[in-house]
């Protein structure tokens, strides 16, 4: 038997093998070679991920070298869009780890799904307990990653909220606003206070880490840093000691609102700067819960607002210094000038009434006790136009352009202004009403403060502010200079009857409350009348009298007398001002304050490994 | 053996495939890197190939002829095993494939069923060598049929595919007239939709994004996207040797068993791949020329089903790195990892080289 093997079915066989053969070859070189660069580059992007090194913001220092608020490092458990495999599954997994509900994780994943690139926050500041959760149960959530960032830390909490503001997330506004500044989404932002008006100081260039991570994306190697420029420390004007006393004498007083600011008078730079009640910004340095927030906004004294600057109020009899100066200045009264006080003011059909009746008073009297007819005699001679003039003159009605965000201007009334405004004509009862700084006449504590540091410096309205010492780019120290904002030309003598009044208020009359044994003072109360509730109380000084290096004015809404419950307020931070011995204009800063704003601490974030 | 024997090996063959199996070793080394015991495989991996050298050298000496008279115990003995699995088979990836066999790792009966239906289906088709009507035909089929079976309720669907391919080329070498193959590629492809109720999801899924690895490129699609990144990204001359980043980072699965070739792709490039495939050709083209030169019409049958079950693993394997196969998860022959499938082969390459031992006269 011999045997023939079937050629043509063997050959087709042999052709079916090398066709398919000839294909496998075709296909490797339209892969391998053809495609071979594009392939390349996807085999790139899948080992390298680049992370954000978040560079931590600027120091803020007080003006003897104390830090108000610095980093510390945390954990933020975050998620890449891209590599999120499975997501109900990770979600689900997740969200028990860090107490939320799947729906909450999946809301952030949403917001931002701009950028797929970025990891996506899901939540900061997590415990070191959670790191450890997540990490053993890293196969089970891909795409889930820990980055190690600074967390904003406000070591004084609510004594300095209302100065230091608060950071948070961009929003899409402020996205839009700062894009050219290379902003994006999921970015810390200034909201209020220092963070933000000296935001672009404080926010440092983040750096990318780059980093070869396998099939799970874990971390391997690190293949390039471009390491992260913190932020520019700063040195505030303010004084902690000065700003605790102010913050604590406020507490005291037991009334749930109210404001005290402090300043130098010879330079307009801030030493205090308190309102209550407060909140607590280390709240916001770590996304701010709903809840939290609701409750913020809703409370109705509204504790985000910052009564020292960002509200104005029916200044009270704090306006008699601006009246008594328009009446000096246009001689129709002096210091020995007599007025019948029977405890009221008769104005054609209106009566104008009084605590009580005092008799007859000479005009020290008057100031030191504050006594209404004798500032409605005044007020009505001069007229509103008049008052109005004054009032402007020591920068009354119009911001003070402090360099803090946020801040009105307050309300001055004139017969010109009302006409314009209310359509009803100006009342001589309206010129009466405004001598005592009722009506329409509302002014910020930091308004208030600004006048009596002019009558405190005899004349120089400086622009108030908090900074006192920033580096530049290349590292150099810059103080802040004094900011002139104009010359009150008014004659000496009005400066020296006006500080005389001030001192026997504190010395016999309504200010008594504030007075220190050793140190004279000179201020000025006021009680308000407001729609809203009992009067405001005020009080507004200076001190020490014949050279006068801080300016307090304390405010506390619904205080009723400024006398009892601003006065004792303003006397415990004189205390702690004086007892600082505020160093005078052209000396240096505490040196450790200098150093500490340039050596700016390090923080870094890098994912863990 | 007679010296007539030995002065017929087909050196060549044997070369090349040791030289494959050499191959596979360093690409294995290569894709077990990150496990922290490259050698620990590489060591398993010379026990296997002395094993299965041993066993192709008592294949070759065999008389084929002896082999195929085994039929019966031969297929009854891994068809009985594919059963033994069933019970206490170890479950990867939802099948049934292992028999557990201590320090050794497993042994998995469908690669011996592979080698078993050849022997059988020659031994069958050679006794009828009309095969012109359906008679004849059918209880060829049954004999396929079974194995094919059992496989399918692993389920494995490679190797079944592998098993229905050998069926069909030794049928056509056989001399099936192309009616009888046509109706059986018909019946094959309306048995498609049975096959796929029998199929786990994820075997579907593999099946799905094969059409479009879009679909989902984190999950199903993910290795077939990650290999042809792999392959593709080694461009002509490869990453180098132990360099790799898809493989080294873990992007392509099973590096080192099913997806072996991505490794030699991304790491050696286009020429790498142009090598394995050369030496696999030359391995083709000489087990051919022993089909061509078979003495007898058992050996041919033989032979046939041999080297197209090498083929048939190579096409598919290879075409499965580079997105033109659906991943079944069939090895490379003598590169994967995986001792069960690299010893039916050496034993398969030992029974052709049998074959080709027992050639015919005529020449010289």
């Amino acid at each position: 038997m011999d045997f023939q093997a079937p050629r043509q079915r063997l050959f087709a066989l042999s052709l079916i093998i090398a066709i398919a053969t000839g294909i496998l070859v075709g296909r490797l070189w339209q892969i391998q070679v053809l495609q071979g660069t594009a392939y390349l580059r996807q085999s790139e992007e899948n080992r390298i991920r680049d992370y954000v090194l978040t560079a931590p913001r600027g120091i803020v220092y007080d003006r003897k070298g104390r830090p108000l608020v610095t980093n510390r490092p945390s954990f933020t458990v975050a998620m890449l869009p891209l590599e999120l495999r499975r997501p109900a599954e990770v979600m689900a997994t997740l969200a028990p780890m860090l107490g939320m509900t799947p729906g909450e994780i999946r809301a952030r994943i949403e917001s931002s799904r701009a950028r797929l690139f970025e990891p996506v926050r899901v939540k900061r500041d997590v415990g070191t307990r959670v790191v450890a959760m997540i990490e053993e149960n890293r196969m089970d959530l891909p795409g889930v990653i820990i980055l190690a960032e600074p967390v904003r830390y406000y070591l004084h909490g609510k004594m300095t909220a209302h100065v230091m503001g608060y950071i948070g997330e961009i929003d899409e506004d402020e996205l839009k606003a700062r894009k050219i500044e290379r902003y994006k989404l999921g970015d810390l932002v200034g909201k209020s206070g220092v963070e933000r008006k000296y935001e672009a100081a404080l926010r440092g260039s983040d750096g990318r880490l780059r980093m070869e991570v396998d099939a799970h994306g874990r971390p391997l190697r690190e293949l390039g840093r471009v390491a992260a420029v913190p932020g520019r420390s700063i040195v505030l004007s303010l004084d902690l000691d000065v700003q605790r006393a102010a913050f604590e004498a406020l507490q005291a007083s037991g009334l749930p609102s109210g404001a005290v600011v402090a300043m130098d008078p010879r330079s307009g730079e801030l030493l205090a700067m308190v309102s209550t009640p407060s909140f607590d910004p280390n709240l916001f340095a770590t996304g701010i819960s709903p809840k939290a927030w609701q409750g913020l906004v809703r409370h109705p004294l509204r504790p985000l607002l910052n009564r020292a600057a960002g509200a104005a109020f029916e200044p009270g009899s704090v306006f008699k210094l601006v009246t008594a100066t328009a009446a000096l200045e246009r001689g129709i009264v002096n210091r020995q000038s007599t007025f019948h006080a029977p405890g009221y003011f008769r104005l054609g059909r209106w009566v104008f009434r009084d605590l009580k009746a005092w008799g007859t008073v000479n005009f020290m009297t008057g100031m030191a006790n504050s006594i209404n007819v004798v500032f409605y005699t005044l007020g009505n001679r001069l007229g509103g136009e008049v008052l109005a003039l004054y009032a402007k003159m020591l920068g009354l009605g119009e911001v003070t352009n402090i360099d803090l965000p946020a801040e009105v201007s307050g309300t001055i009334p004139s017969p010109s202004t009302k006409k314009a405004l209310v359509g009803e004509p100006w009342y001589p009862g309206d010129s009466v009403n405004m001598s005592i700084g009722q009506g329409a006449v509302t002014a910020t504590p930091l308004q208030v403060a600004r006048m009596v540091s002019v009558i405190a410096n005899r004349g120089t309205l400086y622009q108030p502010h908090v900074l006192l010492l920033m580096h530049d780019r290349g590292g150099k120290a810059r103080r802040t200079g004094r900011v002139l904002q104009g010359r009150v030309t008014l004659k000496p003598s009005t400066f020296d009857v006006l500080h005389e009044g001030m001192q026997a208020a504190v010395d016999r009359g309504t200010g008594r409350a504030a007075a220190i044994s050793g140190v004279m003072i000179a201020g000025k109360t006021g009680s308000a009348e407001n729609p809203r509730g009992k009067p405001h109380a005020w009080f507004a000084g200076f001190a020490p009298a014949r050279a006068p290096t801080v300016v307090v004015v304390a405010f506390v809404e619904h205080g009723f007398r400024g006398g009892i419950s601003a006065a004792p307020i303003a006397r415990r931070v004189f205390l702690a001002a004086l007892s600082q011995s505020t160093p005078d204009r052209g000396a240096t800063p505490h040196q450790t304050a200098r150093q500490m704003a340039r050596g700016s601490v390090r923080g870094t974030s890098e994912p863990r490994r | 053996m007679s010296a007539r024997l030995l002065r017929y090996v087909d050196w060549t063959l044997l070369g090349t495939t040791l030289a494959l199996m050499a191959f596979g070793g360093v690409m294995i080394y290569s894709a077990t890197q990150n496990t922290g015991d490259p050698m620990g495989f590489v060591k398993v991996r010379v026990l296997h190939a002395l094993f299965g050298l041993t066993l192709l050298a008592v294949a070759a000496a065999v008389d084929y002829q002896a082999i195929a008279r085994a039929w019966r115990p031969v297929l009854g003995g891994a068809m009985f095993l594919l059963v033994i699995v069933m019970l206490v088979g170890i479950t990867t990836m939802g099948s049934q494939r292992w028999i557990p066999l201590g320090p050794l790792g497993g042994f998995q009966p469908s690669e011996l069923a592979k080698l078993a239906l050849i022997i059988a289906l020659a031994r069958n088709l050679e006794a009828h060598p009309d095969l012109d009507s359906w008679r004849t035909v059918i209880p060829v089929l049954l004999i396929a049929a079974v194995p094919v079976g059992l496989i399918v309720e692993q389920p494995d669907l490679g190797t079944a595919m592998v098993l229905v391919a050998i069926t069909a080329a030794m049928l056509f070498a056989a001399g099936a007239p192309r009616r009888i193959m046509m109706a059986l590629g018909g019946a094959t492809l309306a048995g498609v939709p049975v096959l796929w109720q029998m199929l786990h999801d994820y075997q579907r899924r593999r099946l799905i994004v094969f059409i479009d690895p879009g679909l989902d490129p984190q999950g199903a699609g993910y290795a077939l996207i990650q290999s042809k990144i792999a392959m593709g990204s080694g461009q002509m001359f490869g990453k180098g040797l132990l360099h790799g980043t898809q493989n080294l980072l873990n992007f392509i699965p099973e590096q080192h068993t099913d997806f072996i070739f991505t490794v030699v792709g991304e790491e050696l490039g286009f020429l790498g791949a142009m090598t394995v495939l050369a030496l696999f050709a030359i391995w083709l083209w000489r087990g051919m020329t022993i089909v061509y030169l078979a003495k007898d019409r058992l050996g041919m049958l033989m032979a046939v089903g041999i080297v197209s079950m090498i083929a048939f693993h190579v096409v598919v394997n290879i075409g499965m790195t580079v997105g033109l196969m659906p991943i079944t998860g069939i090895p490379l022959p003598f590169i994967s990892h995986g001792g069960s499938a690299l010893v039916v082969m050496l034993m398969a390459t030992g029974v052709l080289l049998g074959i080709g031992m027992r050639r015919k006269k005529i020449l010289f």
